[in-house]
């Protein structure tokens, strides 16, 4: 297989891409979501999808074609659970809440685990068992969708601000993921999922290793349904099919292999991302009566789009050194936030179509009564000191792993500084003439 | 493997057996006013089927049980537990359920759920012991039996569950889904998997009835909404042809795309996005009807139809080139390539079998539902596949074949009229199939352990 030779990261390649090119156009179409209110209803809308793909993600690395179909089922079924207990006043209290979510999560991905270890049946047999039975027993439980989710929960899917609990949730997940892959267990599973009999014969217990995953998934999974509960405030049994499907196809597109031993959690974000962003900027075209069926279209064409490039990566990565999916980052990143930041600017208050009362990223430069941005000087040194040394450090950890790598050549070095100074330019640009620069 | 035992007196035995059956199904039909001309089909196509099945398990075992005398293993109760221990836990597992139901839920001591818990025990030690006595067609024989209990069952539980409208009923709901699935096999039996196949069911579905009121000719309809399908399946293969390890994926776009861009079409011009409306024609309603008549006879062509096919595949994949090829790309690319068989061709021609069969099923539901539904597929998105893998069909490749599904699907059919009969309602059912996917695999279709494969 010519997929072996090149680095695993290269995969990410076309996730970084995808994403630069929807985040363009969703902000340039839409650019409700560079708003404090857009963006943290995004987090609050992508989280439960994200969080399912990481599910999925942990068992995928450990191989033998575990696609866990019964995510989405799951997923429902927790917060099926979740929301039927507190309608009885039985657990209505956060911890009680997240020890119940956690528990179910933990304990169905065990049993897959132990099926999958002691009667080894092909682990895409037991996903599908466990779909069917998943979703019967979740209509069975509550009949259509309603109730009400935890009264605590009611502030976190609102939305009206980036940093919600929900958002901790994520960046938890996320962080404790990455501090995961530092550890050997990491190591000896994704050699598992690589080759298996190769990982056996150099003594990895495959079989711990492979409940462990699934453990890890089963939190994945609990944290998810938590999300979920929280941004639809109520219990519905019938998106489990749905939430499978989306979040085995962000797996995809995240780069993750699904026969095991590839993964990486940026892929898995990035494919989540991606799929929210698909959505997001199909909805800002107007496609009246057959809506629907253009964004399902999309759905499928992107898909299969994306799949096909992944064809084009050994021969991208052969060809194109220089570049690795790091630095491609930084580079799409920053001409990205430099049309952020230009629609931010520019954009007169009245033509941002939600944030009407609310704040964007940058103060807003067209009305003069709206500006709550005033600094001290103390806080504008330490402010701008936070940025250099929030700056420099990821500069040092680009030129740390790009060294290591020995890929990243002057060229991309060059080229980040230039789109750097082509965004701020840009900004400066726009936000001079009307008020006069960018902290007041 | 030859069908007819070579002794005499078996093959007598077996005819005697059939007559006496056969005798007393002839009485019993009479008995209850059924037709004579009914009666007769019902007797001479079951005695042929009995007498078939009944040869072709002796000649199984003559030849098995001749050449080799069983050696005489250590007799002692250690033994016994050790050789039959999952056996026998899984017997004590289901008495201890059946007591403790009959215990807390008063309304279920009947006689019948007694016959019922009894047959399931013997289940379990025909799976288990003899079984083994079928090297091959192991998953087939469970499948069999299964099939074989779950209508004893039925018949005693349910009033008229083994009357003829019934049988009908379950007939023709097995042929919808037993069409779907000769692709979901052809395509498993290439290592591969088809996800599209319920969003072509559907696409197919409303688009047959869009072209028939648009003024098309329905039969030209029919025929360019089936070669559409296999069109659909042609993309799918030469799609996923380098990307064999996610055509999951690959078949799902497809089927996002083709169900959005079908609804696109049809909603053009039309106020009603979504919906179509039209009047299906009277031959395609006869064909998949319940009350379908072919040539006088109260059956709907569709199963007819079903039967013809599943021979049709059974025997191409059994003898002709083109079937022992999918089995031995499926076994073993590798091998299979150095002998000189195409990989492209065989993966392509299974899609594209896999899509016209989906297309197929989408124009006979719009004659048995007589209006267009574009989610009228999906509940075979995972029903095609449970199908395959209780027949015993190995999602990995190189193993299994049509006869195997069709057993599949009538064992999924049979326990669905069931559970329907006992009044669950389909969420119950659901969960009944996850559950008990499981355990049937379980018993034909482990993997060795990893300590084996190094």
């Amino acid at each position: 297989m010519s997929e072996t030779r090149s680095p695993q990261s290269t995969y990410l390649l076309i996730p970084i891409l995808l994403m630069s090119i929807l985040l363009g156009i969703g902000v340039i179409r839409g650019p409700a979501i560079v708003t404090l209110e857009g963006l943290g209803s995004a987090i609050t809308v992508a989280a439960p999808l994200c969080l399912a793909t990481y599910a999925l993600m942990s068992v995928a690395i450990a191989g033998r074609g575990t696609v866990d179909l019964a995510v989405g089922p799951l997923l429902a079924f927790i917060n099926v659970v979740i929301v039927s207990l507190n309608e009885l006043d039985l657990v209505t209290s956060p911890l009680g809440v997240f020890v119940l979510a956690l528990a179910i999560g933990i304990t169905y991905q065990v049993l897959f685990a132990l099926v999958i270890i002691i009667v080894r049946v092909q682990p895409i047999i037991v996903a599908l068992s466990g779909f069917l039975a998943l979703s019967g027993i979740n209509r069975v439980i509550m009949q259509r969708p309603g109730g009400t989710a935890p009264e605590w929960m009611n502030s976190w899917g609102l939305g009206d601000t980036i940093f919600s609990p929900i958002l901790l949730l994520l960046v938890l997940a996320t962080g404790g993921w990455l501090l995961f892959t530092l550890s050997s267990f990491y190591k000896h599973l994704r050699m598992m999922g690589y080759d298996e009999r190769a990982a056996f014969t150099s003594g990895v217990r495959g079989n711990l290793v492979r409940v462990g995953a699934h453990i890890i998934s089963g939190i994945f999974v609990a944290l998810a349904a938590i999300c979920y509960t929280a941004l639809i405030a109520s219990g519905d049994p019938t998106q489990g099919t749905t939430m499978s499907l989306t979040a085995v196809t962000a797996v995809v597109l995240g780069g993750i292999s699904l026969a095991g031993g590839r993964g990486n959690v940026l892929g898995a974000l990035l494919g989540a991302i991606n799929l929210f962003l698909i959505g997001y900027v199909l909805a800002t075209f107007n496609f009246g009566s057959v809506q629907a069926f253009v964004t399902q279209m999309c759905y499928g064409l992107i898909l299969i789009a994306s799949l096909l490039l992944t064809l084009l990566v050994p021969l991208v990565g052969r060809h194109i050194s220089f570049i690795t999916p790091f630095s491609a980052l930084m580079i799409l990143g920053a001409v990205v936030v430099a049309i952020m930041l230009t629609v931010g600017i520019s954009m007169p208050e009245g033509a941002l179509p939600v944030a009407t009362t609310g704040y964007d990223l940058l103060p807003a430069t067209g009305t003069s009564d709206v500006v709550a941005f005033v600094l001290t000087p103390i806080q504008k040194v330490i402010l701008v000191a936070l940025a250099v040394f929030t700056l420099g450090t990821i500069m040092m950890r680009i030129v740390v792993v790009e060294a290591s790598a020995r890929r990243f050549g002057v060229f991309g070095h060059a080229m980040v500084a230039g789109m750097l100074v082509l965004g701020l330019a840009v900004v400066a640009l726009y936000s001079l003439p009307s008020s006069g620069g960018l902290l007041k | 493997m030859n069908f007819v035992p070579r002794s005499t007196a078996l093959v007598t035995l077996n005819l005697v057996i059939t007559f006496v059956v056969a005798a007393i199904g002839f009485g019993v039909g009479f008995g209850q006013g059924m037709g004579a001309q009914e009666v007769i089909l019902y007797t001479i196509i079951s005695a042929a089927v009995l007498f078939w099945i009944l040869n072709y398990i002796a000649a199984i075992f003559e030849s098995r049980l001749q050449p080799d005398k069983p050696t005489e293993s250590a007799v002692g109760v250690g033994s016994v537990w050790r050789n039959n221990r999952v056996l026998i836990i899984a017997m004590a597992l289901l008495l201890i359920v059946y007591l403790i139901v009959t215990g807390a839920y008063p309304p279920f001591r009947t006689i019948y759920n007694l016959i019922g818990v009894l047959v399931l025990e013997i289940i379990l030690v025909f799976a288990f012991k003899v079984s083994n006595v079928f090297v091959h067609g192991r998953s087939a024989f469970i499948g069999l039996i299964v099939l074989l209990a779950l209508i004893v069952i039925s018949a005693f539980t349910i009033n008229g569950f083994l009357s003829p409208a019934n049988i009908r009923a379950v007939l023709l709901f097995a042929a919808f889904l037993g069409i779907a699935c000769i692709g979901q096999t052809m395509v498993a039996l290439m290592g591969g998997l088809d996800l599209s196949i319920p969003f072509l069911i559907g696409a197919a579905n409303i688009l047959l009835l869009y072209l028939i009121g648009l003024g098309v000719p329905p039969w030209f309809a029919f025929v360019a909404v089936i070669a559409l399908g296999c069109g659909i399946g042609f993309l799918n293969g030469i799609m996923s042809y380098k990307l064999q390890g996610q055509a999951l994926i690959i078949t799902l776009g497809t089927g996002f795309t083709i169900t959005g861009l079908v609804q696109i079409i049809t909603s053009i011009g039309s106020a009603f996005a979504g919906n179509v409306f039209g009047k299906v024609p009277d031959w395609l309603a006869n064909l998949a009807a319940m009350n379908g008549k072919f040539f006088g006879l109260a059956v709907p062509p569709t199963i007819l139809l079903w039967i013809a096919l599943s021979i049709i595949v059974v025997i191409a994949l059994r003898y002709s080139a083109y079937g022992r090829y999918v089995y031995a790309l499926g076994g073993n690319r590798r091998s299979a390539k150095l002998v000189g068989v195409s990989e492209l061709k065989y993966w392509l021609l299974a899609y594209i079998i896999s899509g016209g069969c989906a297309a197929l099923t989408g124009a006979l539901l719009l004659g048995w539902s007589g209006g267009g539904f574009i989610g009228v597929g999906d509940p075979y998105l995972f029903t095609t596949l449970a199908a395959v893998v209780i027949g015993g069909t190995s999602l990995a490749g190189g193993y299994g074949g049509y006869g195997f599904t069709v057993i599949g699907v009538l064992v999924l059919q049979v326990l669905s009229s069931f559970l329907i009969g006992i009044g669950l309602k389909y969420e119950w059912q659901q969960f009944i199939f996850g559950i008990l996917i499981l355990p049937m695999v379980a018993l034909y279709s482990r993997q060795p352990s990893i300590r084996a494969q190094v």
